[in-house]
């Protein structure tokens, strides 16, 4: 336990997801060794965690070339952390798939740097854990870079899913797309903290971030923290925050159709999720995604 | 024999009772047309014969075929044959117009003990009724309702009264919003539904709806009550006249 500093609950990016709490009954694995190499500087709680852990990835995107990395997170160890750096050269493209769906105390942070004329796109699908936190910090380094930030979270009773991202634009003609959305039951609880940062001579950049949750329970909780800090002058930014429930009116309306009130809820709140899909995914892939949500939405718990 | 049978309905939203002892019979075959002024309990009517929440029933009865529709939740009435086409259809972004009335229909199938249509025959179905409504087959993919035109909210309502055959259907203003053409398609998809064994209540302000969908009989209602019953010819009368003196008998 000595080799962090967690963080308590007043931490501000830590104030929703209780890492100290979490982790009170888990014996820590011993120090790993650092590797020589970091192309970013790891000093957050979660980089230095999977640093000891010895869970430290590099993807780096040549110039021109598209990839797409498919990660999946979380697993039967009682507390897992890993760190993933991350470089697109100008004008290349990273697909990031990342799929957690089970799990005890599970982070991941990854660190991208984008660079000119170059893409990031990623979605996340968390279905949570006693504490499931994933990071997502983006600088973007280059001229005319484009970054989307698309996700689900899915909480049932006792899951926690925090899905944090840093964005921040330091380059000029800038384009961030941030779509979450999320839903949790009686006892579960799902967090979304974004942060946008345009610097200042970041100008022209076109910037937006949307969170929608969705309570489907008496006793749901769903935390949301957006930000944007804009220092330029000449840009277009715009951000989004609801939280609520299903509405009934559409509910009566597929009722009065004659499908049932489960069945009814299901379809209304995967219609709500599945705009968070994004178009780019691939059609195996969104078959897979949209065949989770619904399990996941129609199964018991 | 009698489809519906409403007996001494009063219905309660909020703390405001607005249906106030109504009494109406439609035998299967005909239909039946309800002219109201606003305010006048005729889409409380509509909403609490389909089964919509906090619309309270405080006294009598109302039956299809026998059956006690006030027992039954909103899906069971549709599955037993009761179709309410909405004033104002809900838009729902995220679930396509093709796939709203795919699940409304195989909901009803497997309520019946019939297999699931398969998406060949339920699309063969869905364009065919489709482009006697002139409907094109681009809305159907879009999200129910969301950016639809008014009338075309109520050709996709007529569309799903056409794919879901209903027993008995209660066509809430299906005029407002329509303009003449529109209107023609719509009523005559409705005519083409009139068999002897199915019903149809029509709500209306006025009486142009009643030159393409002839009703057997006209309820005038005012304040929560029929204040009057009478052929086709009440409906001009109404034009004619106004509401006015139901509304002061009232």
């Amino acid at each position: 336990m000595q080799l962090v500093d967690l963080p308590t609950r007043r931490d501000e990016s830590w104030r929703y997801s209780d890492l100290r709490m979490a982790l009170s009954d888990v014996t820590m694995p011993p120090d790993g060794t650092r590797p020589l190499q970091a192309w970013n500087r790891l000093d957050g709680v979660v980089d230095r965690l999977a640093l000891a852990q010895g869970q430290h990835a590099f993807t780096k995107v040549q110039p021109g070339e598209e990839e797409t990395l498919i990660e999946l997170v979380g697993g039967d160890a009682p507390f897992e952390a890993s760190v993933r750096e991350i470089s697109v050269a100008p004008g290349g493209a990273l697909t990031r798939i990342m799929i957690q769906t089970r799990g005890n105390v599970v982070l991941d942070a990854a660190h991208v740097s984008v660079s000119d004329k170059a893409v990031f796109r990623q979605f996340i699908l968390a279905e949570g854990a006693k504490l499931a936190r994933i990071e997502t910090n983006v600088e973007i380094e280059g001229e005319g870079a484009e970054v989307e930030l698309q996700g689900v979270y899915l909480c049932n009773e006792g899951r926690h899913a925090d899905l944090t991202s840093i964005v921040t634009h330091k380059s000029p003609n800038g384009k961030t797309k941030q779509l979450v959305k999320g839903v949790a039951r009686n006892g579960g609880r799902g967090v979304f903290q974004g942060k946008i940062v345009v610097e200042r001579g970041a100008q022209k950049t076109d910037a937006r971030q949307y969170h929608h949750g969705m309570l489907l329970e008496e006793g749901a909780e769903i935390f949301a923290k957006p930000e944007l800090m804009i220092h330029a002058d000449d840009v277009a930014c715009a951000h989004g925050n609801t939280a609520g429930g299903l509405d009934e009116t559409a509910l009566f309306y597929l009722r009065s159709r004659g499908v049932r009130e489960t069945e009814a809820r299901a379809l209304l709140t995967e219609a709500f999720l599945f705009e968070a899909l994004p178009e780019w995914l691939p059609p195996n892939m969104r078959g897979e995604l949209e065949a989770r949500v619904g399990a996941w939405l129609r199964g018991a718990r | 024999m009698n489809m519906l049978e409403i007996n001494d309905l009063h219905v309660t939203v909020g703390n405001t009772e607005i249906v106030k002892g109504l009494t109406l019979a439609v035998p299967a075959g005909e239909t039946h047309a309800i002219m109201g002024p606003n305010g006048s309990g005729k889409s409380t009517l509509a909403y609490t014969l389909a089964g919509r929440e906090n619309y309270r029933v405080t006294a009598g009865d109302a039956a299809l075929e026998g059956v006690d529709l006030l027992a039954l939740t909103p899906e069971q009435r549709a599955v037993k044959g009761l179709f309410l086409s909405f004033q104002y259809p809900i838009e729902i972004p995220g679930l396509s117009a093709i796939a709203f009335l795919k699940a409304a229909l195989n909901a009803q199938r497997k309520a019946h003990g019939v297999e699931p249509m398969s998406a060949p025959e339920l699309l063969k179905l869905m364009r065919e009724k489709a482009a006697a409504l002139n409907i094109g087959e681009a809305l159907l993919k879009r999200p129910l309702n969301v950016g639809f035109s008014g009338g075309e909210k109520k050709r996709f309502e007529a569309l799903q009264m056409a794919v879901l055959q209903p027993r008995f259907a209660i066509l809430d203003e299906t005029d407002s919003g329509l303009d003449i053409d529109a209107l023609k398609v719509v009523a005559e998809s409705v005519n083409s539904l009139r068999t002897p064994d199915r019903g149809f209540l029509v709500i209306t302000h006025y009486q142009r709806l009643l030159d393409y969908i002839k009703p057997d009989k006209v309820h005038v209602l005012a304040n929560g009550r029929i204040m009057k019953s009478g052929g086709p010819e009440l409906a001009l009368e109404l034009e004619r006249e106004g509401y006015d003196k139901y509304l002061r008998a009232a």
